[in-house]
């Protein structure tokens, strides 16, 4: 039993991910119809945002009593992931789906395909392909600080000249767990030039799934009073029913779209630092799958639905987590490697049952 | 193992030829591709994203037949064999898919498809390695003719001349299918689903029909690409090709035959050329996939419609020389 916990925990906290990227979806599905197959890569970017901010910022140097530091770090990376998601999305919404928009509904989907390629290749150029390790929180300490047997292993970073004469900064171990740090260890590391040590605070997965889920819990009402309470909210909502007319009854559609466009990658931003928290890395074709599975989550809760959004994405999460433990313990060794073929299985029969998922509204047929 | 006389030639392609005929035969297989998928989403009026699934299908059905049979037959008959192997395996797998993805309508029925596309790659990803595979492919014995270093370019030409064929029968084919009867009620059934059924048209069977021909012509050319290939591995088979085939479709103008062989050309021949540039090219090599992903989005915002719109290269032609003439014949007067 508490092995199935584990796995049902797991699937949960992969569901919010999913979700996290299903509301962009589904929001921008609501109001233009456009299946935005460039959102898995807001996604990315925002995680790869996020990276930069947890790695290169030092903000957990702040002077607050931990853990105040290693959650403002995070609060910080969030914001700004979610900030260029957004702002990346309206860009593109300006720039390649406003001028196809009148062109027909594939013109837009493949326009939207594009640019999921061409964001995925630019991001390939600038940042490499290669998979990065998710960047430990770090706790700075002063030399004076640390006295006596070191708790854990502690690290600096120190400039180093390469043979072509460039400066890289490189992280290197000064002292390793249990080592006395003595007056004589001190005056040593001082004369290295290491005026200051830290450790690296490696994040339970258990944590963090209990933060992502959090942060969804937190998130899901804030977005719901949104679009139910504000005018812009209503904008919206007038939009997804009847474009035409809301535009009739002085609605400016191109910001409703924009809006919405922002608060969906705004969101999925959000989602790339729990991806990159969770599964502790980073590369270019991260948007891919979670991005196609998040879709998937989007139809199955009902495509053009929030809460439906949030519901499809913690189902799928729980089903690919769950059901391949369950195919597996039933004596079927590779059900684990089998999983996204599972989880699209599992799509297919939900449409076939339910053509449009589980919180969607039946689309009556006119004749 | 000559098959006929005609396959002496020793032509020498050299490395520009070699690069046109292997230029020129993707050209076929995607316009094959463009043409079966033009079935389903310009004509039948539906949406699928799942046909590079059928075109996997195709080129392993026809590997492992290949593989099994080769050296017990005449090779050419076990090519052909594995063509019409690869073709019923596609169809049949475009039975069990569409019958129950085809209630499904618009995105859902595109969201369905594109599923069984995946999963059919991860099917053949995690397969035993002793069937399919697995992830490291299937090598097809060469069962045409004997490739080596003489025969290599009448190897090539002979592909390209065997798949040039098949685009022709294939455009006449599906040219004559949709304007017979049965065409006709699939057309009617893509412009008002409930009204053909008053007309006494069966719709589900009109579009189970459309995608079992689009499957296995699909699978058609997945045979042929796997015979050309000496080999097939699953990630050829990605999502990125199907959104390939359906770009030629779009800007091929959707419904238009020979404008899907055309764009089928300028995706290919792009894609090919850029794909090549020398090291000197230096910044453009190395951003050449960006540009690639650039100049789709810019044909998609700037030729939505298709690069010559939904119409037939003929009437094209026709209406420029019609044009043309007028404009000679204002300046006389």
């Amino acid at each position: 039993m508490g092995e199935f916990f584990d796995f049902f925990l797991n699937g949960l906290g992969l569901g919010a991910i999913f979700a996290f990227i299903a509301l962009g979806y589904t929001m921008v599905y609501g109001i233009i119809k456009l299946i935005n197959f460039a959102h898995g890569e807001f996604f990315m970017v925002g995680a790869y945002v996020g990276y930069f901010t947890l790695r290169d910022l030092d903000i957990e140097r702040v002077d607050l009593p931990q853990p105040f530091p290693i959650m403002l770090d995070f609060l910080v990376a969030i914001l700004f992931a979610a900030l260029a998601a957004g702002i990346l999305a309206v860009l593109t919404e300006r720039l390649a789906y406003r001028p196809v928009r009148k062109a027909g509904r594939i013109a837009a989907l493949l326009t939207a395909v594009g640019v999921s390629l061409l964001l995925q290749n630019v991001a390939r150029q600038v940042w490499t392909a290669n998979v990065r390790p998710f960047p430990d929180p770090k706790i700075f300490r002063t030399l004076d600080e640390v006295d006596g047997p070191a708790g854990t292993n502690l690290y600096a970073d120190r400039d180093f000249e390469t043979s072509d004469g460039d400066v890289v900064v490189e992280t290197q171990l000064v002292v390793s767990q249990g080592e006395t740090v003595d007056p004589a260890k001190r005056t040593q590391l001082e004369a290295d030039g290491v005026e200051e040590v830290y450790e690296r605070v490696t994040l339970s997965p258990k944590a963090v799934q209990n933060y992502v889920l959090l942060a969804l819990l937190l998130f899901a009402p804030i977005l719901w009073l949104l679009v139910k309470k504000t005018r812009m909210g209503k904008a919206m909502r007038a939009a997804s029913e009847d474009a035409d007319a809301a535009r009739l009854m002085g609605i400016n559609i191109n910001l409703v779209v924009a809006a919405t466009f922002f608060i969906g990658a705004f969101v999925a931003g959000i989602g790339g630092v729990a991806y990159i928290a969770t599964y502790g890395k980073v590369d270019p074709m991260i948007g891919f799958l979670p991005g196609l599975k998040a879709f998937v989550a989007a139809v199955i809760g009902g495509i053009g639905s929030i809460p439906g959004a949030i519901l499809g994405g913690l189902i799928l999460g729980v089903t690919e987590s769950v059901l391949p433990w369950m195919l597996q313990k039933m004596g079927w060794d590779a059900a684990f490697a089998w999983k996204d073929a599972i989880a699209f299985a599992f799509l297919i029969v939900v449409l076939v049952v339910k053509p449009t998922g589980i919180l969607g509204k039946p689309m009556r047929e006119k004749v | 193992m000559a098959a006929g006389g005609l396959l002496t030639l020793a032509i020498d392609l050299g490395p520009d030829g070699f690069w046109w005929m292997n230029l020129l035969f993707l050209v076929a297989i995607y316009a094959m591709l463009g043409l079966s998928l033009n079935l389903i989403n310009g004509y039948a009026g539906m949406f699928s994203l799942g046909h590079h699934g059928f075109w996997a299908i195709g080129a392993y059905g026809a590997a492992w037949f290949t593989i099994q049979f080769a050296g017990t037959m005449p090779g050419p008959l076990v090519f052909i064999l594995s063509c019409l192997f690869a073709m019923g395996v596609a169809a049949i797998s475009g039975l069990l898919i569409g019958l129950p993805c085809l209630r499904l309508r618009g995105d859902y029925l595109a969201i369905a498809t594109l599923g069984f596309g995946e999963i059919i790659r991860i099917a053949i990803q995690n397969s035993d390695k002793d069937v399919l595979g697995g992830s490291l492919g299937l090598a097809v014995p060469r069962v045409i003719m004997d490739v080596n270093r003489e025969s290599k370019g009448d190897f090539r030409v002979l592909m390209v001349g065997v798949a040039f064929a098949i685009v022709v029968l294939m455009a006449w084919g599906i040219r004559n299918y949709i304007r017979s009867a049965k065409g006709r009620a699939m057309l009617a059934v893509a412009q008002d689903e409930t009204a053909a059924g008053l007309l006494g048209i069966n719709p589900t069977r009109s579009k189970v029909t459309a995608f079992v021909i689009a499957s296995t012509l699909a699978g058609l050319a997945g045979a042929i690409y796997a015979h050309y290939q000496g080999n097939v591995t699953p990630l050829e088979f990605g999502f990125m090709e199907m959104v390939k085939i359906f770009l030629i479709v779009v800007l091929g103008g959707m419904g238009s035959l020979s404008g899907c062989v055309v764009a089928a050309f300028l995706l290919i021949f792009v894609e090919q050329w850029l794909a090549k540039l020398p090291p000197e090219a230096g910044f453009f090599k190395d951003w050449w996939q960006v540009e690639y992903a650039f100049i789709l989005v810019l044909l998609m915002i700037f030729r939505p419609r298709g690069i010559f719109g939904p119409r037939e290269i003929s009437d094209v032609v026709r209406s420029l020389r019609r044009k043309f003439s007028r404009g000679a014949a204002g300046e006389n007067s």
